[in-house]
């Protein structure tokens, strides 16, 4: 086995968070290899290129892996989780997926314990996180308005923010008759040139990957800066294990180069950012005498305690068209209305509205993320032709809370291409998540027909809807009850870190990217601190 | 199932396309639009050839019901009749069908442009947004803060 010379850092995983350490680790003058298991996504390969863009959402740009099925891909045994988890290997990881909603997490996220009495408190908070966050944001760029009412003061926008058009402004108008809140939606997407990139021209299908780089995809946000302040990126290099030194710290990591040859790269620290599946399954295959249950497993909680964000779709139909082909697919407008605790709803914790675009012509035909589709036979013209681009769907994005079964392990006889274990997903939604959504339905529904839908159709759970894969190998402060401490460091092998959303103690009810890297580069930051 | 032997009966397929998408005013059958989408797909995957296949098969079967002999021989209700049938007894067989249908039609650009989009790539063109002013959030400050401070 060929070994690579050892190097300050290793960081697995090319996407959101790995991209964001590296950056940073890097200009800190710290010696950074990345090994990223995909490959750079050529700009001009996008479907978008292609007049038959919208087949390859269901195929070779499918968001989910067991669909995709390329050769960068592992297989994910998902039969007993009422979620499929979704993801993307590449550089730039699942952000070139991603619909690039940015919401941050709110300061009560952080306190749940305190606050509700559920689950835990994150060992550090949204205070310690604001410069991180706004850090963040400049490197990814945001557009969006500052002054909302559901968050603490943010620092300026980088660009204004994605326009609502008719669809938004619709939509908007049902949440202003109900005096509820809403907010045009930070978003990840240029709509001004700004760092050298392009603006959004409204394409719309940002989950298919952004062809000009107006998305921010973190290959073409931190990747080119992390490149030229020296860190190294080694693609189609998919790692196998974790090994450890005689003193029982991480020393480097097998992987399998784009020849299939098996190499060691050793590294004095290393950063896992493989993602609340991948980690953890990383981990969970690295098994030695001294961790026989796993890498940093000895609290038994690698892999436990995943929470995706559940989503119920609700869609209502008008009678006027409504431009919703126009603009990004994912963002125009969030509403954190129901968002902080009110036990009389008959749940705790809350959600947010996220309200994206109308649908695509197959998507409108297949009934979208709501799955009725239009009827065949001779009514279906008019069937079809009542609901396309005549719909708005409103996401209700629910805060999952940890539970134990709810897990990643190792599934025993599913493998991937170089015959590695490949990660068995169990997830049963709780019936707190169930109370939550529901109300979230009824409240989506009010808030359409005060829109004016004249017709309103729901999904009560999306399974194709895994974007978020959360908690996995938590942060906090007790070795018993958390995998990583407050610094990102594993309890049982302090040169190892993890940053993705294995870290995150409760999931909030937004999107967690924005607090994901916020977090990241928090944890590289005390590297940093640490070294120096 | 041989290889190609969906292609041997793509008139009766374009048929039942045709029945599961009539054509309406300027839209196409999709018969005319879709056929080439599915057996394109049903050529790729020797599991999808067989299942349609299949579907075809079950979809004479149902239409011979009626005495008449077949699917092309019926008038176009009992076309809409038989594939009812194979609906309710090849339910996921037939979604499969719909599904493939769906996609070639929807994705074909005559049809794109008969719903009033460009049909060609979203690159470099994109959409054009409709201009307004910023949006009116005065009502939404005017509460102020809603976030629990911690």
């Amino acid at each position: 086995m060929a070994t690579d010379d050892r190097i300050d850092v290793l960081v697995i995983g090319a996407g959101a968070a790995g991209a964001a350490v590296a950056w940073r680790l890097a200009g800190a003058g710290i010696g950074v290899v990345c090994l990223e298991q995909g490959d750079w996504v050529d700009p001009r390969a996008y479907p978008h290129w292609r007049t038959d863009w919208e087949l390859h959402r269901n195929t070779d740009w499918s968001a989910e892996p067991n669909v995709r099925r390329l050769p960068q891909d592992y297989p994910v045994n998902d039969t007993a989780s009422s979620i499929s988890p979704l993801m993307y290997n590449a550089v730039g990881g699942s952000t070139i997926h991603w619909s690039a909603h940015f919401p941050r997490f709110r300061p009560s996220d952080f306190r749940v314990r305190s606050l509700d009495g559920v689950a835990d408190d994150w060992p550090i908070d949204y205070a310690t996180l604001e410069p991180f966050f706004d850090l963040n944001d400049r490197m990814m760029g945001v557009a969006g308005i500052t002054g909302d009412p559901a968050y603490p003061a943010k620092s300026p926008r980088q660009t204004p923010p994605i326009p609502l058009d008719t669809l938004g402004g619709t939509i908007a108008r049902g949440f202003d008759r109900l005096g509820w809140h809403w907010w045009p939606s930070d978003s990840a997407i240029l709509t001004r040139e700004y760092d050298g990139r392009r603006a959004c021209n409204n394409c719309g299908p940002c989950d298919l990957g952004c062809p000009i780089g107006a998305k921010a995809s973190t290959d073409v946000t931190y990747w080119p800066k992390a490149l030229a302040a020296g860190a190294r990126l080694v693609t189609r290099a998919r790692v196998r294990e974790i090994t450890l030194g005689p003193d029982g710290l991480a020393d480097g990591a097998v992987y399998h180069d784009r020849d299939g040859r098996v190499r060691e790269q050793k590294a004095r620290a290393i950063v896992l950012a493989a993602n609340g599946i991948g980690t953890p399954r990383l981990l969970l295959n690295s098994r030695s005498a001294r961790f026989p249950d796993g890498l940093a497993n000895r609290s038994g909680l690698v892999g436990r305690n995943l929470m995706f964000h559940p989503y119920a779709m609700v869609r209502g139909a008008f009678d006027r068209p409504l431009g919703g082909h126009r603009g990004p697919i994912g963002c125009s407008i969030i509403s954190q209305e129901f968002y902080e605790t009110d036990l009389s709803r008959g749940f705790v914790r809350g959600y947010s509205f996220q309200v994206a675009r109308g649908l695509s012509p197959i998507a409108s035909a297949m009934g979208g993320s709501v799955g009725d589709r239009v009827p065949w036979g001779r009514a279906h013209r008019r069937a079809y032709d009542e609901r396309f681009d005549r719909t708005i769907t409103v996401a209700i994005i629910g805060e999952d809370l940890p539970e134990p079964g709810n897990r990643v392990d190792l599934d025993p006889t599913l493998v991937d291409g170089h015959g590695i274990p490949a990660p068995r997903v169990s997830y049963t939604l709780s019936e707190n998540s169930r109370r939550m959504l529901d109300h979230g339905i009824a409240r989506a529904r009010e808030a359409l027909e005060a829109a004016g839908a004249r017709a309103v159709a729901f999904n009560p759970l999306l399974r194709a809807g895994g974007w978020h894969l959360m908690g996995t190998a938590r942060m906090g402060r007790d070795p018993a009850t958390s995998a990583i401490d407050a610094e990102g460091r594993c309890h049982d092998v302090p040169n190892l870190y993890i940053v993705d959303g294995s870290t995150i103690v409760t999931c909030a009810g937004v999107n967690p990217t924005s607090t994901i890297q916020a977090v990241a580069l928090y944890i590289a930051d005390g590297m940093i601190r640490r070294r120096s | 199932m041989t290889p190609g032997a969906l292609d041997a009966r793509r008139d009766v397929l374009a048929l039942v396309l045709d029945t599961l998408v009539p054509a309406s005013g300027d839209f196409p059958g999709a018969g005319a639009v879709a056929l080439d989408h599915v057996l394109g797909v049903a050529a790729a995957s020797a599991e999808l050839e067989s299942l349609l296949s299949r579907g075809l098969e079950a979809i004479d079967e149902a239409a011979r019901i009626g005495g008449v002999g077949g699917f092309a021989r019926l008038g176009p209700e009992d076309r809409e009749n038989a594939l009812r049938r194979v609906e309710q007894s090849h339910a996921e067989l037939f979604e499969v069908l719909v599904r493939h249908t769906y996609n070639g039609y929807y994705g074909h650009p005559t049809v794109v442009a008969r719903l009033g989009l460009d049909p060609s790539p979203l690159h470099p063109r994109g959409h054009r947004t409709e201009t307004a002013d910023g949006p009116d959030l005065a009502r939404v400050t005017a509460r102020g803060p809603i976030y629990r401070r911690t």
